[in-house]
Order: structure tokens, then sequence, then C-alpha cells
């Protein structure tokens, strides 16, 4: 081990980072991961880049922040979190170097709290400062007719829910560069905001399909016997139904909402990760360690998930991956079908659905970038996937 | 609290395992007691029921398949096999800690060792994290590691076996138990670190005055450091005494044989000798005595082939489960000894 002795304690390598090195040492996985990232990015500042609303303008000589005024309370969480995230994963590779681990835990808290405190305040602050609301909706049309001036607006100045019916399936050209849809409405938009809606599907219901997953594999792969006999014969049943039909069928009998979409994927696919954490944990119960853990007392909620689970999670994770890829395609397939998000929302899927018009022409552009977003988006995700299991697993490394 | 009073005495405990073409007894009928402070050696070949007895006391048996049928362990005055799940939770780590044979796996590899150490302070000392953080590096020093302050960040596969092997120790005397089980503490290193191990051991022994029942194969430790030993044979205790009088005086001709096969200093043997024939397979016992196959008075006795002798008390502090435990001093005196086994192979070294 070639440890580093710069400082006066240098940290030992976890066998996360050990993975991690391993990890970028492809440059696809590097341009997945930077893809993915800019994947991230575009959803999290999805309103600044495409909105109808500009972030400043002048009326009658008073300064108006439309943008600021019109973002919905879950905008504003969603950048708190994505800022105290950023925030964190600096300060967490900081706190590897400089605290020592028994307080890293302690410290991390008081980090995150004073972080969201300053936040919070920040956009109290700000609501306060521009607390002025117009209830003006058009205002490019008010820039026009020279009433408003000095407005400046996102890159792409459409929103994703304005329609303009005399700009109905427009092909890309200068003032729409991806082309409209068969409302009027601005396609490089639509997609914008409809990466959010795949991220969130995607990580959501793998969430909760992991969490259901582990919950069970980990019973049933400590305890076993009996327990473990009727779990598996459950889980069987559950593979043995195609997910995309139940899916379907239980669609069907709920309203349709992105909450329930994710729901309900997350609660059909969730027999893969029990399986794996199963098998992992028949293999880890009989393990060294984990009979010195129950040697030493610890209670089995510390066994469980602090001893074993950590050990057991890699196949998990790579699944995960897969499974994140997975949900974003059952989900545009079910807007494609028509079962997915209610209209205004944008979804790939559903965009991918209006190429072919009313009137029976083809609109290629509502075809092709909706397309290639869920390909480029899944295609990321599943090789993501596979470079972890490579990096997880050093037998299949040295064979590659 | 006398140093003498009894800490731990396991009374005619018996465990099965149910496996699929029988029911495999482990341990039957065994019984010792062992005094505070004191090093206790329980001592037999392998599978012979040593380590399915620490998990025992533990209550760590895998069940199923596995079953305490009889019998009762009582620690300072409780009888463990009637504690609650939780009780006995307090207990481990806490009053009782184990150390394992192999110290290349004991330890989780995704944890710091300062870390492992840490947690079993923070629950049954229930000190806050940076006591316990402290407590570790200083448990780390006193079990002889170099720079525990870095050491304590470090991760097991970093670390040497004789190292985790210290680490292992460090964690399981961290809570200062007062009964400490040492499976096979030494089987797995060089021989140079086992004498470096035991000695720590010893140390430790004598700051906390914790008893120690030391579990192993290896003669040669038990006269050294323990104060009584057991001899186990297929599942069964065969004698008892302190270790001073079984080996100047070993009455059963299993122990006979075990020292028998120790090489000596100072004698020059070409071969070393050997107990004729295996360690019978716990579904296939023997009838009557389980050594007569492997015995040179009991392969040809009729008592010995059909009854199997208690353990019983030969003389004062004496006992043994030996129908001729008075009767034949050493076995060379027996006639047909030297006919039927005075030539074996020696057994080539083990790996």
């Amino acid at each position: 081990m070639n440890k580093q002795q710069e400082s006066k304690v240098s940290w030992g390598v976890s066998y996360g980072e050990m993975v991690f090195r391993e990890f970028v040492k492809g440059w696809l996985n590097v341009v997945c991961m930077v893809l993915i990232a800019f994947l991230f990015a575009v959803a999290i500042l999805a309103p600044f880049l495409a909105n109808d609303k500009p972030f400043v303008i002048r009326i009658d000589g008073r300064l108006y922040f439309p943008l600021f005024q019109d973002l919905r309370p879950n905008d504003y969480c969603v950048f708190l979190a994505a800022i105290i995230a950023g925030v964190q994963l600096f300060l967490v590779r900081r706190n590897r170097r400089r605290v020592e681990p028994s307080i890293r835990s302690a410290v991390l808290w008081r980090q995150i709290w004073v972080n969201t405190g300053i936040l919070l305040a920040g956009v109290i602050l700000l609501l306060i400062f521009i607390p002025r609301r117009l209830d003006a909706t058009d205002y490019k049309a008010m820039v026009a007719s020279g009433k408003g001036s000095g407005a400046i607006f996102a890159p792409v100045p459409y929103g994703y829910a304005r329609t303009d019916l005399k700009m109905r399936e427009q092909p890309p050209g200068r003032e729409h560069w991806l082309g409209t849809d068969d409302v009027g409405s601005d396609v490089l938009c639509r997609l914008i905001h409809g990466s959010r809606i795949s991220l969130s599907v995607g990580f959501v219901a793998v969430g909760i399909s992991s969490i259901i997953g582990i919950a069970i594999g980990a019973i049933l792969g400590y305890f076993g016997g009996r327990v473990d006999f009727v779990g598996m014969r459950i889980v069987e049943i559950m593979m043995a139904i195609p997910t995309f039909f139940l899916i379907i069928t239980i669609v069907a009998f709920f309203p349709r909402s992105l909450l329930n979409i994710m729901i309900i994927i997350g609660i059909t696919s969730w027999t893969d990760d029990a399986r794996f954490i199963r098998a992992e944990f028949f293999k880890l119960r009989n393990q060294d360690f984990v009979q010195a853990a129950v040697s030493l007392g610890l209670p089995l909620r510390s066994i469980l998930f602090r001893h074993m689970l950590p050990n057991g999670i890699a196949p998990v994770l790579v699944n995960a991956s897969f499974g994140i890829a997975g949900a974003i395609f059952i989900e545009a397939a079910l807007s494609f079908l028509g079962f997915g998000v209610a209209p205004p929302a944008p979804s790939w899927g559903q965009m991918l659905s209006l190429g072919v018009s009313t009137t029976g022409r083809f609109l290629w552009w509502l075809t092709l970038f909706p397309g290639l977003a869920i390909f480029f988006t899944v295609l990321a995700y599943n090789l993501v996937g596979e470079a972890l299991r490579d990096a997880i697993d050093p037998r299949l490394r040295k064979a590659a | 609290m006398s140093r003498d009073s009894v800490l731990l005495s396991v009374q005619g405990l018996s465990v099965s395992f149910s496996m699929e073409d029988g029911i495999a007894k482990a341990v039957q009928d065994v019984s010792f007691s062992m005094k505070k402070g004191r090093t206790f050696a329980l001592v037999g070949e392998s599978g012979c029921g040593k380590s399915v007895t620490a998990l025992s006391i533990m209550r760590l048996i895998p069940d199923p398949p596995g079953k305490i049928v009889a019998g009762g362990i009582t620690f300072d005055g409780r009888n463990l096999l009637e504690l609650s799940e939780r009780r006995m939770r307090s207990i481990r780590g806490n009053k009782i800690a184990m150390i394992f044979q192999e110290p290349m796996t004991c330890l989780n590899p995704v944890y710091t060792v300062g870390n492992q150490i840490a947690e079993a302070i923070e629950l049954h000392q229930r000190k806050s994290a940076r006591e316990a953080w402290a407590d570790a590096v200083s448990m780390l020093h006193k079990v002889g590691i170099p720079d525990p302050q870095q050491r304590a960040t470090e991760y097991p596969h970093q670390m040497s076996g004789g190292m985790r092997q210290r680490v292992m120790i460090a964690m399981a005397v961290s809570c200062e138990p007062q009964l400490l089980i040492a499976d096979e503490p030494t089987t797995a290193l060089d021989v140079t670190i086992q004498a470096q191990i035991l000695d720590l051991l010893d140390r430790l022994q004598e700051q906390n005055g914790m008893s120690i029942l030391l579990i192993t194969h290896d003669l040669g430790i038990v006269a050294e450091r323990a104060s009584d030993v057991a001899v186990m044979y297929a599942s069964r205790i065969v004698e008892v005494a302190d270790s001073r009088s079984l080996f100047a005086e070993p009455l059963h001709p299993y122990t006979q044989g075990l020292l028998k096969s120790l090489p000596r200093l100072g004698v020059s043997a070409r071969r070393l000798r050997t107990i004729p024939g295996v360690v019978p397979e716990p579904l296939h016992f023997p009838n009557g005595c389980k050594f007569h196959p492997r015995c040179p008075i009991g392969c040809g006795d009729k008592r010995c082939q059909s009854v199997e002798p208690e353990l019983r008390d030969v003389r004062a502090g004496r006992r043994a489960a030996c129908w001729y435990a008075e009767g034949y001093e050493t076995i060379e005196e027996h006639k047909d000894y030297e006919s039927k086994y005075g030539e074996h192979k020696r057994v080539p070294a083990e790996g």
C-alpha cells in the first residue's frame, strides 16, 4: 500500500474510492458521467434555460423580476437541494482530509444545517426585495409594443405550456431551433423541461424499488429457512408477471400523475434487487466479520444495514443504474401510449407520440429530438451500469 | 469476590445439528467450570466440538440446523440459555467477548478499524463518538499497534494478519469483558507472531482480570498458559485436570497419545509418534467408548466396545472418561502396544 505521508494523518483508501478510481479509468465512462451531469444541470436549471418570462424587465420606469416571482415553491426546493448538494460534495472531500472520522457525521450535519439556513435566508431576502407581482402574461408583446424595455430573456424564450396556434407544426428554424409541436409549443423548451420528468421518474422509481428490494432481500437472506422459502415464492410470482403490462393495468386505475407513475414503476420492479441482496446476504451471513459483529452484541439493525449491506450493495448499485434507464424508458413508453403524465406537462415519450400529426403529416423533428434524448440518456445510464459492474468485480476487470 | 470463585460453569451441555442424513451430535454432555481471572483451555482435534461449545456459550449456534438440546450455562450466576435475545445482546461483547481463528476475514472491509472498535464501545459503554474514538485509539495502543492514531484510520486490507488479530483482540477486550473466548487465536499466524499474540492475551488478562477460554489444538500453548485443561474427543470431554498434573500424568489414552505425538527438545526421534486412525465423523460414531477403535487398550476390550464410560472422578482433582483410567499408568505397558502401534508412518506436515 502506497500511502502519502504529506499530512500528519493520512486516511486510508476506502473501497468506494478504489471503485471510483477504477471507474474513471475508462474514457467512455467519463463521457457518460459528463452526459449524465449535463442532463442533471439542464434539469435543475430548466426554468432559467427555457422560460417565456424575462429575468428582468423595466415597465413604466420600475424594475420587475417576473421569472423569479413566478417560480413555484418546488422549483426553489430543487435549487436549494442542488446548491446544498454541490457545497456538501465539496465539503465532504475536505472533511475527509481535515476531520477525524469519529465526529465526521456530526460535522457534516452541522454543515448541512448551516448551509440550509444561509440559503433559506437568501431566498427569503430575495422574495422580500422583489415583492412586486406583475399579472402580465405576454412579456414579448409588451417589449414589442414598447411598453416594457430592457428585458432579459432566457436562452430559449418560450414556456413549455405556452401555445401559439399561429406557429403550429413549424419545422426547425431560426425562431424555434427545434421546431414546434401541434399546438405551437417550442420543442426545445419542452425537451429541456421534459428532462426533469425523466430524471425524477428514473431516480424516484429506482429509489422506491431499491428500498423495497433491499428490505425484503435482507430479511430473506439473513433469516433463511422457511421465511426465505415463502418469500422467494412470492418474488417468483412477481417475476412471472410481465412488468410492463402490470404497470399499464395499474395505471388504468389511477389518475395520470407523475407521482403515481413513479410509485407504480417502483413497486413493480423490486424483484431483481431482492434476489441480489438475498444472495449476497446468504454469502455474508456466515462470514467471520458478521459473526464477529454478532458476538460484539451489536443490534440486528446495525448488523443487517451497517455491516452486511455495504458489503452486498454492489449488485444493487449496478442494477440501479440499469433500473434508472429502464424507468425512463417505461415512462417514455407509457407517455407514448397515452398513459403517462397529462399533456401540458412535457414528457419525452409524449412528444414522440406527436410525431404523426392529426392531419397525417410526419413531423420528423418531433420524433428525432425526443428520440435522441431518450436514446442518449438510456445509453449513458446503461454504460455507467456496465462500467460500475466491471469496476466492482475485480475478476471481471482482470479478464477484460 | 475471591479469585478462585467460579465465573462460568457449563453443565451437561449437548448440541445437535440436524443434517440431511441424520442428526449430528456435535457436543454431548459437556461440563466444566472456569474460575475468575484464569485461563481454561479446551483442547482437541478439528471437529471435536470445541468451537461449537464456545459458540453455545455465546448463544451463536446457527438455529436451524443447530440446537442446544440439553444442559445449562451459568455465567456470573445467570443461566445464559434462559435469557432473552435482548439481554443476551447486552452480554455479548460487553461481558463475554470472542476472538476468532481467521484474522483475515473477521474485520469488516468497508470500515476503518477505528470505527469498528469504536462502535462496540459506543454501544456498550454509552460514550459519545469522540470519546469512543479516543478509546479505540488507546485500545490499539494497548494491543501493541505502532502509530495507533494513524492505524485507526486505516482499513483492514491495509494491515497484516498479525496486526488484524491484534485489532480483533482490541475490539473484543475494548469493553473489558469478564470472559474472553479465544477460538484458536493463533492458528492462522506465523510462529513468531503466535507467541506475541499469546503474550498480549496474558498481559491483558493481568490488567483486566478477565478469564480466558482458550480453544486450541496446540498442546504446547496449553502447557504454558492455561491453569486448567479439558481435553475433548469426538464431542465429549475425555479428561479434565489442572494443566500441571495433566501434563505430568495424563490419565486418558487419548491425552497420552496427544502428548506422545508432541516433538520434544533434547530427545532425538526419527519419526514423530501419531495416534493411529482418524477422528470418527459425528454421524458415524462408534458404539461404546468413541476412542476405542484407535485406543491400544480399547481396541481389544469388550467393555470399551460396548459401554461408553462417563466422565468420573478418578482421584482428587482428576476426572477422566476411561474404564482404565486407574488401571494403566502408561500405554506402553499394555501388551499389544508395540506389536500393533510400534511403527507408524510419519504424517506429512499440514499445508
